[in-house]
């Protein structure tokens, strides 16, 4: 079932209707069993819960003056944090989610270009609230997701308990929802800002086909676009049952806890199971999927980076399929996907139905009810990346005739060779990375000469028998060589022994 | 605790368990990518009945890093 909803307000209201006494949340809570011995159990919040609880932290940040001003969240996937969040942006207020990974000073830079003046954290980010409380002079109050204990900070549960059920005010879809960081590989974060209307009609825009009652398991981190959007907002909007990975160290135990039928991910995870499949290639293909994933999992989306569409055939022989997507926290941030009605290999999928793209100079532009407001306080980036309504996404690419958007590269990764000629590093990357031999490349120009880094995989490499692995990367080279015109081709190879330093959405840092 | 560890790592990259030497670093060394020493992380959490701090995991290093903070934990 599928519904467009044009605040998040509206689509919290009418999931809670429909799927009231459902589980929404499910959650690892550790308790002492018998002989002392920690025993892990799953607790649920159902939809009804979660309206009352946002509610009544609506009331109480209402009651603290702080409606209709800027509160950071911050810390890891919780109940509590998701909570917090639906407090926030249906009272009127502006949500600021946080990477719980950047470092304290960085995330006081952040409170204070966001203007922030509530800071809600979890047990984690004590340290955090700590360094904010002295240093950003804006900020008045510090709420506590877990016990307070502290004289000053408040308890957000305390203030749920004590508030109030709502604050009587509903949202308008123009409302400002959100202000969320870009993670990008360059330059300077810049604040992001989303109404109600283009989180709400990006999340239910696209009907994928989720039954109510699906299974997602929530394994990205939640202040980026991608996952707030698809798991949480779609997730909510659909009567889905949202589970919580606690960490990255437990994926594979908590998929064995919670059975989800769904994971959305990012491609270098997509990676990693499939080198655990492929261990196991000569046990039949049921038994493997139902040991790693469970009998019930049925569909990986993947997001935020390229993923070589060879995985997805690889998957499809273990009855998983892999929707490939594609967007920018920009566009709220679904910019196009493939679903189970309509996909294509190695496309990124059709452009989402309250959006349209057209292709200026190689480059896809966005126009639709996603496209964000603006930077916030960046009046000239903002104009350098909106125009008449579009948005200029930076990436290149083309669609088809069947109106499936292909990705080529990004613009400003670009080489320009000597001769005038324009090479997207990211096309070369992705046909040397086809390379099992390849786990990472960067395409770069040094000195007018087209240079890829290499770091291998020394693991496949042993397999394989490979001693030379310099030399057998040579001949991946030379092969791409021989089938590119001649700007195109990799004239330099430097081979790399560590893996490259990426970023907290795990791209590689280009410069 | 070294030893412990050794049977675990081997399972994750093609290495010889004589050739694991407490100052062996993971990543460099053994030829783990960060995924992999997340999910062995998982493995010895299971194995010692353990919970591990996913970013106090971030910063160990060597082998012998990992078995000073594990020693910790039981």
């Amino acid at each position: 079932m599928n519904e467009l909803r044009s605040t998040i307000y509206e689509l919290l209201v009418k999931a809670e209707e429909t799927y009231g006494t459902r589980d929404a949340i499910r959650y690892k809570v550790k308790d002492a069993g018998e002989g002392g011995r920690k025993e892990t159990k799953i607790e649920a919040k159902t939809y009804t819960q979660l309206r009352e609880d946002s509610e009544h932290f609506s009331a109480a940040l209402a009651k603290l003056g702080e409606q209709g001003k800027h509160v950071a969240v911050v810390g890891a996937t919780s109940y509590g944090w998701i909570t917090a969040y639906y407090g926030i942006v249906n009272g009127g207020s502006v949500a600021v989610p946080l990477d719980a990974n950047l470092p304290a000073e960085d995330l006081c830079e952040l409170i204070d270009r966001a203007d922030v003046t509530a800071l809600v954290y979890d047990g984690t980010k004590v340290n955090v609230a700590q360094m904010a409380a002295e240093r950003c002079s804006g900020l008045k109050h510090l709420i506590a997701m877990e016990e307070a204990g502290v004289s000053g900070v408040l308890s957000m549960w305390e203030m749920i308990a004590k508030a109030p059920a709502g604050t009587g005010y509903e949202p308008r879809p123009e409302d400002l929802a959100t202000i969320m960081f870009t993670s990008g590989t360059t330059g300077k974060s810049k604040g992001v800002m989303l109404t109600h209307r283009n989180l709400a009609e990006n999340a239910t825009a696209l009907d994928m086909g989720y039954e109510p009652g699906t299974v997602l398991m929530s394994v990205l981190p939640i202040h980026h676009a991608y996952c707030l959007s698809m798991d949480i907002l779609k997730g909510t909007s659909v009567g889905a049952v949202i589970c919580i990975n606690d960490s990255l160290l437990r994926v594979a135990r908590n998929i064995k806890l919670f059975e989800p039928n769904m994971i959305l991910m990012v491609p270098l995870m997509v990676e990693t199971l499939a080198k655990k499949l492929e261990e196991a290639a000569f046990i039949p293909a049921p038994l493997v999927k139902a040991k790693v994933f469970g009998k019930q999992f049925h569909t990986i989306c993947s997001g935020g980076a390229y993923l070589n569409p060879a995985y997805i055939d690889l998957f499809k022989k273990y009855g998983i399929t892999i929707l490939q997507g594609y967007g920018m926290t920009e566009c709220a941030p679904v910019i196009s996907t493939n679903c189970n009605s309509a996909s294509k290999a190695g496309s990124i999928g059709k452009c989402m139905p309250n959006c349209e793209v057209k292709i200026v100079d190689e480059e896809i532009w966005v126009k639709g009810t996603s496209v964000m407001q603006g930077y916030y306080k960046m009046p000239e980036e903002t104009a350098q990346t909106l125009e008449d309504g579009w948005l200029k996404t930076g990436d290149l690419g083309y669609v088809d005739e069947d109106g499936f958007l292909f990705l080529t590269g990004r613009r400003k990764n670009l080489i320009i060779t000597p001769n005038g000629e324009n090479v997207s590093p990211e096309e070369i990357e992705n046909k040397l990375g086809a390379n099992r031999l390849v786990q990472e490349v960067l395409v770069r120009d040094r000195e007018g000469v087209i240079e890829a880094e290499i770091f291998p995989d020394l693991e496949y490499a042993a397999k394989k028998r490979i001693k030379d692995v310099q030399a057998e990367l040579q001949a991946i080279i030379d092969a791409y060589n021989k089938t590119a015109p001649l700007y195109k081709r990799v004239f330099s190879l430097k081979v790399r022994d560590v893996e490259f330093e990426k970023n907290t959405t795990k791209k590689i840092k280009r410069f | 605790m070294i030893e412990q560890l050794k049977d675990i790592i081997v399972n994750y990259v093609e290495v010889k368990k004589e050739d694991i030497k407490p100052e062996s670093r993971f990543i460099e060394d053994l030829g783990f990518t960060s995924f992999d020493f997340m999910s062995m992380l998982g493995e010895v959490e299971d194995e010692l009945d353990v919970e591990i701090d996913q970013e106090e995991a971030a910063n160990i290093r060597t082998v012998q890093e990992a078995a000073d903070y594990l020693a910790k934990l039981v």
